[in-house]
This record gives C-alpha cells, structure tokens and sequence, in this order.
C-alpha cells in the first residue's frame, strides 16, 4: 500500500523539476512557459509519452483550488496600491462587465459551432470569461518590457480580480443547467442575492484578514523563516472559510493579498521571495495538473470548431467588450487595442472547465475539451506576440535606467531604514567619478574579497560591493547612480518629443511660442499642473496629452513626490512620427524577432 | 494658418540658403552661441539683433533646445519675418548648452519663424530635429568645415532620408 506511494511521488517531483528546466529554453525561444508547462503535463498523461492515466476532475479540482488561491493572494501582494489607484475604475469594470460581456458575445458562436444548448454555451462563455493573471503577469513583468503604467496596471489589476467573477458566473451556470434554466429552485432574486453574498463578504473578509495579516506579521516574534508560511496558512485558511460562509475565498484572498503586500511590515523581503517560489511551484503543479488531466485524442473532433470559436473570442468578443467596458475612461486607440490583445486565457479557464463534469452535466466532455483548446489558442497566439504588439502600438517605454545589480536585505526589528547592497557596474555615474551623497555614505566596501569600511575604501571601484543603509524614499536616486546610463536611441527620442520642457513653466509661455491656442483651463497653469489635470490619475514616465496638433509628453517626475511632473517632452509632429519609425522599426524588428530569441541567452 | 506644405513636403532647402551656413564659430558659452547666430540671423533677415535674440533667450526660459548628442536647435518667433529662416552653425570647439543628456554642443541649427507660421513653424522643427537625429550625419557635417561641402550635406540629407 504504502509503496505505491513512491512512484507518484518521483512522477510529481520529476515533472516539477523537468518543466522547470525546460524553462530555459523557453526563455530562448520566447514561448509563454505557462504554454509549456501545459504541454508537458500533455505529453506525460494518457496519449502522450508518460502515459500516466489520470482522469479525477476531484483531485485536479482542488489542487488547482489551492494553487490558484496562492498565485491570487500573491497577485495581491505584487500589486502597489499606486497602480491599483491609478487603474482601479478601468480595471473593476472590466473584471466585472467586462467578463459578463465576454461570455455574452462569445455565447451564439459557441452555440453555432460547438453544438451546445445556448445555456451551456453561456457557461462556456463564463468559463473562458477571465484572463489568467499568471499569465498575464508573467508576460508583463517577466517579459522585460516596460510598458505605460496605467495599461500595464489596467491588465494587471484586472487580470487579478476577474477570476471571483469568471468562478461566479460558470458556478451559477452549471446550476442553471443542471437545474434546466431559471424556475422554482433559482430565480433571478436569488442569484442577485448569491453574486452579493460572494463579492461583498469576499470584500470585506479580505480586508479584515488581511488586516489581521499584517498585524501578525509586524507584532509576532517568530522566527524570519516562519513569517512567510504563517501567511500563507493564514491566507489558505482565510480563503476556505470565506467559501465556507458563501463568499468568494478567491476575491478574499486576492483583498488580504492587496493589503498585506501594501503594508510595512520588517520581513518583506523574505516573505516576497518565499511567495517568488511558492507561486511559482503553484503555477507548475496547475498547469501540469490541469495538462494530465486532459485526453488530447478527445481534442481533433472538436479542434476546428473550438478554434473558430477561439479566434472569435480574441479578435471579435474581447476586443469588443473591452472597448464598450474602457469608453469612458479615455484609454486611446492604441491602448484599448493592447488592453484587450493581452487577454489571455489561462489555468483558471481550464479549472472551471471541470466544473461540469463534476456537476455531471451531459456536455461536460464538449465543454472541457473545448476550452482547453482554446486557452491552448491564446496562449500561442497572444502569448507569443505581446512583445512585438506593444512594440507595434508605441506602449513600451524607454527604459529610465540601465541594468542595476543589487540586493535589499531585511533589517530585523523593524527600523526606518533599509540596506541595500549595489555592485558597482561600468559606465554607471558612480563608477564615472559621480560622489555619493553624504546620506548614503557606504557603510561597507566589499573590494576583491576584502571588506573595507566605509572611508578606508575611497572611490568606488568597478566590481566593488557596496553596502548602504539608507531611508527608502531615496531607493530612486541611489539607483540612479549605480546603474548602468543608458542613451535613448533616436527612436526613442522620437517617443519623449524633440524639446524637453520644464514643467514649472507657464502653459501660456508655451502656446505663445508655438502659435497653439492656449486651452480655456490652462491660462494660469504651468505646464506640469495642466498636464496633471489633463491625465486624472497621477502622471507617469511616458503619459502622453495631445495639445493642438503637439503632443506633450511626461518625461520625467519627481522621486519624491507621486506624480509630480518635473520634465516634459514636446513632440511637434506626433502624426508624423506614428507613421514613420513605430511602423518600419518594430516591423523590422518582429520580422527579425524569431532570429534573436534564438540568440538570446538566458537572462 | 493654412498648411501650405504636406508634411513630408517640407525641404531643408526651403529654409536655408549657403549663406546662412557658419562652418566654424568660435564661441565659449550658450549666451554667446545666442548672440553670435543672432547677429548672423539679423544680418540675412534684416531684422534687429535684439529682437531675434531676445525672442531665442525666451524660449530657452521654457526648456533648453540642446536635444542631445552635441545637437541644440534654438528657435523663435518674430512677428516682422516674411518667412521661415533657418542658420545651421558648426562650433570650433563644443560649448555647454544644458542639453537634456548634458553632453556639450557643437552643431546648431537655428529656425525663426514669422508670426502667422503656425502650423508651418512646427512641421519645420519638426523637420529639422529628424534630419538631426541620424548619427550618420551629424558625423558627417562634424567632419567638414568646408561652407558648400556643409550645405551639400545638409541639402542632399532629406533626399536620402525620403528614400
């Protein structure tokens, strides 16, 4: 008995270290590794290589369960409550609207082609309604592209709260049908009522957990190792007993995710790279689990139809319903386009893919086979172009800074200051000759394997380690000095505009030098307060407002207070130079794409 | 202000002439680079030296024109000027402008425009920050000091630049 306990466990483990591994090549090639990691569980279950029969909706059901309230939680915790502020309208609408409407445009297609009930193809609809926030996250932050903060939260902050609603409405519809529509048993009162027991008991459990949370986390004197587990208990345990009370565990976990990641609290650092693993072990353990458990020779009688219906859902039912959900929050063409490109559908759509089969719903095969395949469809297609389409739709921003190396080191009990250990790299300001500032003086200098203190060391050197405790407020400056100085290349010195402006300057000073009508708001404003007030939300790198025929664009705000404009770019032929090098060079550059990723090596 | 010409349209010979080249000028700060190429302006415009200069201070107050890599293109407005005027001046030596990458300055192109420019004045700066953004040949215009040989350079440029 106890023996046949073995060989699961080198199955586990070895799948888990071998999609690990083949990470590194998908790093070369640029597939999204979600993508692979889903195809490894593929090829290692019934019609694949491994052969390993695994059909229990059961278990599958809720290790993903588990996974997925982990990758959530840490969802929350990676998001800055900036850019929750900055998106946070855009993005709710989107993770509620937004997703109701998805599955009501993709519905009749569905319903056309997959030869389901037009209930059923309303809960196929609902279980391909959300994005996948490990994916999306991944692609965005992993993938290396810096991306205009208020799309790049919009995405984020969406991707990680529309999972309670995409799980609500497929629960709710699994019960239709099995209930054969709306009657005695459910009527439309009861389902208002169930969708606000679950988002509002979600709401408010998560933040008080994630209050109680962050109380634990600065009061108890554990062990630093031990801070990060009794989280992710506490996260675990907040989650099942929120789902327990009817209320959505997900959004839950998601809220004291938000709140906890928010708060400050002595062992970030620790906590944030034990959440690094785990999530990433949650991710794998899905997708391998959700890749077993598919019967790919179930999938060619089905494959044309659920692909049609795939490139429904990401060139007609998405965009479409991103755009009615983004029409009043004045996201431009170009963003709208990005928002809704990057909606890929991931692990989750293949969960609740298997809630029909555990509802014992007569289509329950058609419905999981089909939304494999088209999460398997946009993971390809979307998955493997987000780079080149923000490329190709002038989203990526120049980065600031070159590469920086360093390392941020918790300080026990607290303190207001941080340690940060930078390596002194060529070409960087402080390698060049550029002080450091008497507030950040080293306190340690680690030459050649030697330790010098601070004022025995002298100049940094290149290849020094060093030390500096400093208040976190001036993270942005020291970086500044240690990393590598990047030139803007012309192009995209064609992104900040041709002049640089100084935002303290009159507005009128400005359209009295280029013959621009002065706008009726801005006679008394300086450039940088009229530009705040154009944007709303606070001003980032690379936000652009158009003035007459220019465009103005942030080029630089301050490190100290949020959204302060310091700098702006005027860019006098904006039309101009949308039509010259944002179309050659990122063409170019896609064309040429699959050549360097074979290149490149992995970071 | 109607747009007489369609953006592409617009020619770096439309805005200079030989002799609004300056190959080699010797100056040792961003005031006198001002002064010098006002007075050249002035001179080829006739208007006062003054007013083209003071108009140039002014919107260097709203932000320096040093776009970066040795390059500045002062410019201004004066409501006396028939037309669009351009002056591109080589520096002997590179003088500090406070360009937004902090790397001195040695090639200039100046542009004046008359009032009633509008959306004239905008397409021609915006012409001229383009030709000067390719490296080639700003390299090419530091490695002469020859007046025609710039001007050549300077004309031909747009026309291997539209290919």
């Amino acid at each position: 008995m106890i023996e046949s306990l073995f060989p699961v466990i080198l199955v586990g483990a070895g799948l888990v270290v071998i999609s690990i591994l083949t990470s590194l090549i998908s790093f070369r090639v640029g597939a999204p590794l979600l993508l692979v990691f889903l195809l490894i569980g593929l090829l290692a279950g019934e019609d694949g290589l491994g052969q390993i029969p695994f059909d229990d909706g059961h278990t599958a059901y809720f290790i993903g369960s588990i996974a997925l309230a982990v990758i959530l939680f840490d969802s929350g915790f990676g998001t800055r409550l900036r850019s929750f502020k900055v998106a946070a309208w855009p993005s709710l609408t989107l993770a509620s609207l937004g997703v109701a409407l998805t599955a009501a445009l993709l519905a009749p297609f569905a319903h056309l082609f997959l030869d389901l009930s037009w209930l059923e193809s309303f809960l196929l609809g609902a279980i391909v309604g959300s994005t996948d926030a490990a994916a999306v996250f991944f692609l965005l932050r992993v993938g290396g592209i810096n991306i205009r903060d208020r799309v790049r939260a919009t995405l984020e902050v969406e991707s990680g709260s529309n999972d309670p609603m995409a799980i609500f409405l497929t629960v709710t519809l699994v019960d239709l049908v099995r209930a054969g529509g709306l009657g005695e048993g459910i009527t439309p009162v009861m389902l208002l009522q169930a969708f606000g027991l679950q988002m509002g008991l979600g709401l408010v459990a998560g933040l008080l957990g994630g209050w109680v949370m962050l109380q634990g986390a600065r009061h108890l004197a554990l062990e630093a190792v031990l801070h990060p587990l009794v989280l992710t208990g506490l996260a675990l345990c907040l989650f099942a007993a929120v789902s327990m009370g009817g209320g959505s565990g997900f959004l839950a976990v998601y809220v004291a995710g938000l709140v906890v990641g928010n708060g400050a609290h002595p062992n970030r650092t620790t906590i944030r790279r034990f959440q690094e693993g785990l999530t990433w072990l949650a991710q794998i353990t899905m997708f391998l689990t959700l890749g077993l458990l598919a019967t790919p020779s179930q999938f060619p009688a089905l494959a044309v139809s659920s692909a049609v219906v795939a490139i429904v859902l990401i060139f007609f039912a998405r965009p479409l319903a991103v755009w009615i959900c983004l029409l009043p929050f004045g996201f431009n063409r170009d963003e709208t386009a990005f928002v809704a490109w990057v909606g890929l559908r991931g692990a989750v759509s293949i969960l609740l893919a298997i809630l029909p089969a555990l509802a014992e719903l007569d289509a329950s095969r058609t419905l999981f086979n089909a939304a494999f395949i088209i999460v398997l469809f946009s993971l390809v297609i979307q998955g493997w172009t987000i780079r080149p389409m923000a490329k190709w739709l002038g989203l990526v921003v120049p980065p600031e800074l070159g590469p920086v190396s360093k390392v941020e080191l918790d300080l026990p009990h607290g303190g207001t200051h941080e340690l940060v250990v930078y390596r002194v790299t060529e070409g960087s300001p402080v390698a060049e000759g550029e002080r450091i500032p008497r507030w950040a003086r080293p306190s340690l200098v680690i030459r050649a394997g030697r330790s010098l203190k601070g004022p025995e060391a002298g100049r940094p050197r290149v290849g020094d380690h060093v030390y500096i405790f400093h208040a976190p407020t001036y993270g942005p400056l020291l970086d500044r000095l240690f990393a590598k100085t990047t030139a803007l290349s012309a192009e995209d010195r064609a992104y900040f505009g041709d002049f640089a402006l100084n935002g303290g300057q009159p507005m009128a000073a400005l359209t009295t030098s280029y013959g621009i009508e002065t706008p009726k708001d801005a006679e008394e404003k300086s450039i940088a307060e009229w530009m705040g007030g154009q944007l709303g939300a606070a001003a980032t790198r690379g936000d652009r407002v158009p003035l007459g025929g220019v465009d103005l664009i942030v080029r630089a705000v301050s490190d100290n207070v949020e959204g302060k404009i310091i700098e702006v770019g005027l860019s006098l032929d904006p039309e101009g130079e949308r039509k010259e090098p944002r179309v050659v060079g990122p063409m170019r550059r896609f064309l040429a794409g699959p050549r360097t990723w074979i290149r490149r090596a992995p970071s | 202000m109607k747009t007489n010409y369609e953006g592409a349209g617009m020619e770096i010979t439309d805005l200079i002439t030989p002799e609004c080249v300056v190959p080699n000028l010797r100056v040792g700060s961003k005031k006198q680079v001002l002064q010098e190429l006002a007075k050249v302006a002035a001179e080829v415009t006739g208007q006062s030296e003054r007013a083209v200069f003071d108009v140039l201070l002014e919107r260097e107050r709203l932000g320096t024109t040093g776009v970066g890599n040795g390059i500045a293109i002062p410019h201004g407005k004066l409501s006396t000027l028939p037309g669009l005027k351009g002056i591109f001046a080589r520096l002997e030596e590179p003088v500090d402008f406070d360009s937004i990458d902090d790397q001195p300055v040695d090639l200039i192109f100046l542009l004046l425009a008359p009032e009633s420019a509008g959306a004239d004045h905008l397409k021609a700066l915006a012409r001229v920050s383009r030709l000067l953004r390719d490296r080639g040949i700003c390299e090419k215009l530091r490695g002469t000091s020859d007046p025609e040989a710039l001007y050549t350079l300077l004309s031909q440029a747009q026309t291997s630049q539209a290919a």
